[in-house]
Parts: structure tokens; sequence; C-alpha cells
């Protein structure tokens, strides 16, 4: 296949015009805008689909497509600055794109039912679409400058989506949290891409990957630390704010005042997604600055942190948000432990349980009308589809085998484990205790929401009686079937085990930890032979014959050491199966069996359950402290400085410097111009009409004698 | 002898008396008048220049033209007269200046 402006940039461009043109019709054809932004997400699913096709026929590591054409340039003489912009697809972006499109269009499809009572409902599909198309735009960026960019349109439309229902005051707020709290890590990552550029010349990811495989950051400091460090750091606190990092983990569980079926896109496809999407294509950069157990440790303190929050919580939308930040926080985990594949693949993986996770809780609060825990239960019967759903998702984000999200998490972890095993540095210890409690932890918590809401008798009779019995319906509850399906791991891995023992896709098997290649130190030198095309120009890629991928069992290491980290994995293994159901059994017995009291565990840790209900005091700290005691005075401060000096002597002063110029302006004005120059010309042409008016006296016999003279005189001088 | 000059002075001094009475006097009938002296003044001109420079009658047919040009301004400048003197009740020409102010 030939990649062209027409071939992949509709999957971006569809989705945005459908945004521009709806933004004009919503008012009065809001079933017409609804019909086109869907459509125009499931068009965009269909230009992904087949740049996946293409990419799993080609199957190989080296597949890429890296196109471009000059922004801007502003190259003066021998100074070169110049911009460009393009698309870049590797096997990453592929695989990216089908689940940002195939997600997008299942939560589109399941809003034209949630939404459809809600006298905004055009307009909540404007900001999907325009959403959505950000998020491609953003996986489809060959530089760090089109991600900013497309980073930014995200953040206004996580804005838009959380503050959605703009009466209540919560939802304002919590917008307005999200958007400042993202902010925060925006600006580090800016100061990033210009840390890169200084070195680099350019923002582009190739570039920066052979600037790195050619050690131009050697020897280079900025404010006396390595400059990859300060870049590394830079970029990651851009990941940080985006991927609901600690401590910028604040505004995640209040995105949660949006929408049911936008905290899907938010938490699943779109918005959490590209921070780790950003870390992982500057994964080299954070080799380099030798950040990795930094990350590592981020990664850890989020996962097991959020993981216990998620244990008090009532609300069922915030048991989820809390969940999505802990498994952010294992995404971040692989990061940091060099699991670049798997970390990729949680992404995926959990985007997928993610989004299902959340349109059937959108299924059971639409149903309901109610979002606490407590006064639900037995929900099962009522809702068969959604309680299928939900159930498998628990499945696989608890760490099930055969479910995907053990096949990606128990990677992460065993990574973990090596490296706490083996590595010298003793904080990856620390990193592995922190996922595998945070293991125990999601499998509880999610069994605990799913025990709650399904199972036992109901607890608010009231609430239940009024449930409507569930029908199949193709937008109500197929988008959750159809992601619950993609919640079976041998999708991911090719076999039912993840370490493929059981062949399912032939030479196939293992597809993804084939194909997404890890970019480290040793494997740069790929990237000397990547070539920009400009768009529009003949397409040689199809003539150049990748060799296909080979599955590699010991992935690059020599046989020994293969085999050490092979029995670490399997221990691994073993133990996070052991965790998950140990979880699980925990919130049987305490949720249905009620053999265990939960009762007993608050009031013996009160302390501890009154910090996670305060979640962890992150709130307060920020409000009370930082922006009250901190922020505010120096606000104050600012403000005086701007009213006592900026406004008194700048302000006040440039003013009166206008006053006197005005008054000179005004003399000048009324004395030579007017009275002068305007005035001057009527009073000449009146003196001029005064002579004139004289001759012209209407005696006829002075006109003939006029004519006499000037004839005589004619006469006079002929005769010369 | 009668030569071409003794024709020119008469036509000369025809025209003069004709410029004269158009200044001088402040009747709109003399004016017209002056105006007649003037156009045979150059109808003499016309026959004269024939009479003595070639022998063709092409002065001869202006003059005839000029007397009946005469006769029609003649006709034409009375009408003007008369109108106006209805409407001023006098041929005064200096009546005739109230087109300014």
């Amino acid at each position: 296949m030939d990649y062209t402006l027409s071939t992949v940039a509709p999957i971006v461009l569809i989705p945005f015009f459908a945004f521009v043109l709806n933004a004009f019709i919503v008012k009065k054809f809001t079933k017409l805008a609804v019909a086109i932004s869907t459509g125009a997400i499931f068009v965009s699913f269909l230009f992904a689909l087949r740049i996946f096709m293409d990419f799993m026929n080609v199957y190989s590591v080296g597949y890429y497509i890296h196109k471009t054409f000059t922004w801007f340039d502003l190259s003066a003489g021998s100074h070169v600055f110049k911009v460009n912009m393009g698309i870049y697809i590797d096997n990453m972006t592929a695989v990216m794109l089908l689940m940002v499109t195939g997600a997008a269009t299942l939560i589109h499809v399941f809003s034209t039912w949630y939404m459809h009572d809600d006298p905004r409902f055009g307009r909540f599909f404007v900001y999907l679409s325009l959403f959505t198309s950000a998020m491609l735009g953003l996986v489809l960026s060959d530089n760090l400058l089109s991600v900013f960019i497309f980073w930014e349109l995200m953040g206004f439309c996580s804005y838009s989506l959380i503050g959605f229902y703009y009466e209540k005051e919560g939802a304002g707020n919590a917008s307005m949290k999200a958007f400042m709290t993202t902010r925060v890590g925006d600006v580090f990552f800016l100061l990033g891409i210009l840390a890169l550029w200084s070195v680099v010349g350019n923002v582009t990811f190739v570039d920066i990957y052979k600037a790195i495989g050619a050690g131009a950051f050697n020897n280079l400091y900025a404010l006396g630390i390595p400059l990859a460090t300060f870049a590394g750091v830079s970029v990651f606190l851009g990941t940080m704010g985006k991927s609901a990092q600690v401590p910028l983990q604040v505004w995640l569980p209040d995105a949660m005042w949006g929408p049911t079926p936008c905290s899907a896109l938010i938490h699943a496809a779109t918005m959490v997604a590209a921070g780790v999407y950003l870390s992982l294509r500057m994964y080299p950069l954070m080799e380099l600055g030798h950040m990795l157990p930094f990350i590592a440790v981020i990664g850890g303190i989020t996962a097991f942190g959020a993981a216990t929050i998620a244990l008090v919580q009532t609300d069922i939308k915030a048991v989820l948000a809390y969940s999505t930040i802990s498994q952010l926080g294992y995404m971040v985990i692989g990061i940091g432990v060099g699991s670049y594949n798997a970390s990729f693949m949680h992404l995926i993986t959990h985007a997928v349980f993610k989004a299902c996770l959340f349109l059937s809780a959108g299924s059971v609060i639409h149903s309901i009308h109610c979002q606490e825990m407590p006064q639900m239960g037995g929900l099962r019967k009522k809702l068969p589809y959604t309680f299928f759903a939900m159930l498998l998702c628990c499945f696989a984000i608890a760490g099930v085998p055969f479910f995907s999200g053990f096949v990606s998490k128990d990677r992460i972890l065993g990574d973990a484990l090596v490296l706490a095993l083996t590595n010298a540095n003793h904080i990856y210890k620390l990193v592995a205790l922190l996922g595998f409690g945070g293991a125990f932890l999601t499998a509880f918590y999610m069994f605990r929401m799913l025990f709650l809401t399904f199972f036992g008798e109901p607890r608010d009779h009231h609430i239940y009686d009024h449930a409507h019995d569930e029908h199949l319906g193709w937008n109500s509850n197929v988008p959750l079937l159809i992601l619950s399906l993609f919640t079976l791991g041998l999708f991911y891995s090719g076999s039912f085990t993840g370490q493929g023992e059981v062949n399912l896709f032939g030479s196939k098997n293992e597809w993804f930890s084939t194909l997404i290649h890890k970019p480290d130190a040793t494997s740069l030198h790929h990237f000397s032979e990547y070539k920009a095309e400009e768009f529009g120009s003949v397409d040689t890629r199809d003539k150049v014959q990748l060799t296909p991928a080979v599955y590699d069992e010991n992935h690059g290491m020599s046989e020994h050491v293969a085999h050490e980290i092979h029995q670490i994995h399997h221990i691994g293994a073993i133990l996070s199966i052991i965790i998950a159901f140990c979880g699980i059994f925990l919130a049987y017995s305490m949720y249905i069996k009620k053999s265990v009291n939960p009762g007993w565990w608050t009031s013996t840790f009160a302390n501890w359950t009154k910090a996670l209900k305060n979640k962890y005091y992150f709130d307060d700290l920020y409000v009370g402290k930082i922006i009250q005691k901190g922020l505010l005075p120096f606000n104050d401060l600012l403000s005086r400085f701007d009213m006592g000096f900026f406004d008194k002597y700048a302000i006040d002063g440039w003013a009166s410097v206008n006053r006197w110029a005005f008054t000179i302006s005004k003399w000048f004005d009324n004395t030579i111009i007017d009275s002068g120059m305007v005035d001057g010309t009527g009073a000449s042409v009146r003196m001029m009409n005064v002579v004139l008016r004289t001759v012209q006296s209407g005696k006829i016999q002075m006109y003939f004698i006029v004519i006499v003279v000037v004839l005589a005189g004619y006469v006079w001088t002929l005769s010369f | 002898m009668i030569n071409l000059g003794s024709y020119l002075a008469i036509s000369f001094a025809l025209f003069v008396c004709g410029i004269l009475v158009m200044i001088a006097r402040k009747n709109i009938i003399a004016m017209l008048l002056g105006i007649e002296l003037i156009l045979n003044a150059s109808a003499l001109n016309f026959a004269a220049y024939t009479k003595f420079t070639n022998n063709n009658l092409d002065g001869h047919i202006v003059s005839l033209f000029i007397i009946v040009i005469a006769a029609a301004e003649a006709a034409v400048g009375l009408g003007i007269v008369i109108r106006f003197f209805q409407l001023r009740e006098s041929i005064h020409i200096d009546d005739a200046a109230t087109l300014q102010n």
C-alpha cells in the first residue's frame, strides 16, 4: 500500500472536519451531527485498520513510514531555522492507531445511547470528535512540536468534557483543576522540547534517536546536570501531568465529573495514554539520562498509592478512576524497568478493558441513576450483559491468566522482579514490592466493586425496583461486549499463556513482542538509515524488501542470561497468579461470604482509612498549603507590585506623557491644521471668488469689449 | 479706379461702426442693428475678395448666405427682444444683467 496524503491524513482530518462541520450545524441538526461524528470516527477506524493490516503483512521490525513537509522556513544565510511537520508510522503507531480509533468508535456508538436524553447531546459529540482527532494527530506526529500542539488540544478538550455539565459547580472546578494540573507538566514538557531543540536542531523523533546514537548529548550540561537528564526529566514531567503520576495525579479522580463515556475516552484511548506514549517514544532519552530508576519509583508509588485509595472509594466511577491511575503507574514502572514492549502492551490492553469498564459503569449508572456502590447490589439479574462484560474486564485488570491484563502486567512485574533480584540498585526491590502489592490490591478492589454492584441482595430496594431490565441493543451493550471480547489475552500474545506454549497464530505468534522494537542504546544505529520522504513524492518504500521478523525467545540475550531471566519470569508469573487469586478470594470472603468483616479493618486502621478517604491529603496540601500559603501570598505580592509600581509609574506615567503629547498635538491641530490649512484653503478660495465675481458682471457689452480687445491683440500679434 | 483697398476701407469702416454701436448703445434693438452692420462688413469683404483674386462665385454665394443668416438672426433677435420686453417692460441692455446676483 502506498502512503500519501490521501491515505494517511484522513485518519486525523475526517474527525477534525466532522468537528468543524458539527460545530456549526449541531444546534439545528443534532441527530445529523451525531451521525456525522460517529461515521467520521468509523471511517478513521477503517483507514487505521488498513494501516494495521499492512503492518501485519510486512511483519518486520524495520517497518516505518516517515513523510514530512516544510511547515515554515526562516533560514537566513548560513543560519538554518526550518520547521518540518509530518507523519511517522512505525509498528507502535500502527497498533496505537487501531486501538484509539477502535475504542473511540465504540465509545461514540455507546454515547449515542447514553447521552441521548441530554439537552447538550450534540455538543458532546462535537467535543468527542475534536478529542479523538487530536489524539490521532498526536499518535501520527513525527516530531515533538506537533505532539505538543495536539497535546494542548487534548488538554482543552478534556477541560470542556470534564466541565460538560457546567451548571454544576463541582464540574466547573474539576475541569479547571484538570487543566491547571496538566499545565504544570506541559510547561516542563515545552522546556524539554526546547532543550532537545538546542542539541538536535529539530525535534523529529528519528533525528533525536540519531543524535542520541551519535552521542550528541555527551558532555553537555544544563544548570549543572547532564542535558539528557534535564530534557528527560522535563519531558517525563509532561507525562506525569498527562498520565496522572504522583504528585500530579490529583486531576484524574475529579475528571469523573464529566459524562461517563468521556471518562472512558479520557481514561482509555486518549488523554492518559498520550503521556505514556510520549515517554515510550522518548525512551532512549530516559535511558541516556540515567533516570529509569526515578521513573520506576514514581510509577511504583503511583501504582500502589492509587490502589490503596481505591480500596475505600464508594463511588463506582471513583474506583475506576483510581484503578486508572494505578494501571498507569504500572506502565510507568514498565518504562522504568526497561520493559518497553510490555509497557506499551499494557497501554493497549488497559485502554481496551478500561474503556469497557467505564462503559459498563455508564450502563449501570444509566439504568439505576445512582453511582454509590452501597446502594447497589444484586444487579446481575437486571443487567446480565453489562455484568458479563464487567466480569471479563475485572478478570483482565486483576491479572487472571488467559486475560489481557495478565499477559501485559505479568511481564512488567516479571521484569521488575528480574531487576530487583539482579540489579545492584536496591531501589528496584522497592519497585517490585510496590508492583506486586499493587497487583494484590487491584484484584481486591476490582472484585470488591464487582461484588458490591452485581452480587448479593439489593441494598436499596427502591433503586433496584426502578432499574430497567437490560435488553441487547446495538448501541447500549453491544459495544461493551465487543470490547470485553478483546480482553482475552490471545489477541495480544497469540497464545493463551503469553509464553508461546500454545501456538495459535502460526508464525505470527507473539507478534506484539516481536514487532514492537525497543529503541535502546544497542539498537539506535537502525535509525541512521531512516529517511524522511516529502509528502507527494513517489513512494519508494514498496520496493524495499524488509526482512520479516522472527520471534526470538531469548530477546537478543545470551542463552544463559535468557534462561536465568526466564526462570525469574516464571517465579514472577506464579507469584502474580497467586496474588491475583488471593485478592479475589479476600474480596469474596469480605463481600459475599462475609467471613471477614471490612468494618474491623477500617476501625483498626482508622487513621490510615482517614488518610485514604482524604486521598492522602494531596488536595489539602495543594489547596491549603501550596496555593493558599505559597501561591496566594506570592500573588498578593505580585499584585502589589503591579498596582503600586507598574500601574502607578509605568501606566500612569505613560498616561501623563500621553496627555502632554496630546496637548501639543491638539494645539498643532487647532492652529496649524485647522486654522491655517483647512480654513486657509477656504479663505483663499473666497478671495479668488471675489475677484472672479466682478469679472463675470453679466454686462454683455463688457464681455464684447473684452472679446474685441483680445481679438485685436491677436491680430496685432499676427502682424509681426 | 476702384481697387480692393477701397472696398476693404469701406468694409472696415462698416465693421468699426458696428462694433461701436454694439459697445456704446444701451438699446438692444440698436445693438442688433450693430450686428447687422458687422455682418454686412464681412459680406462686403467676401464679395470684394472674390472680385479681385479669382473669378468664381464662392464669395458671392457666401455673401448671399450671410444675408439670409442676417435675416434669420434679426427675426430671432427681435423675438428675444419682444419676450424680454414682456418680462421687464424695458429694452435697456443693463436690465439683462440679472443672471448675476
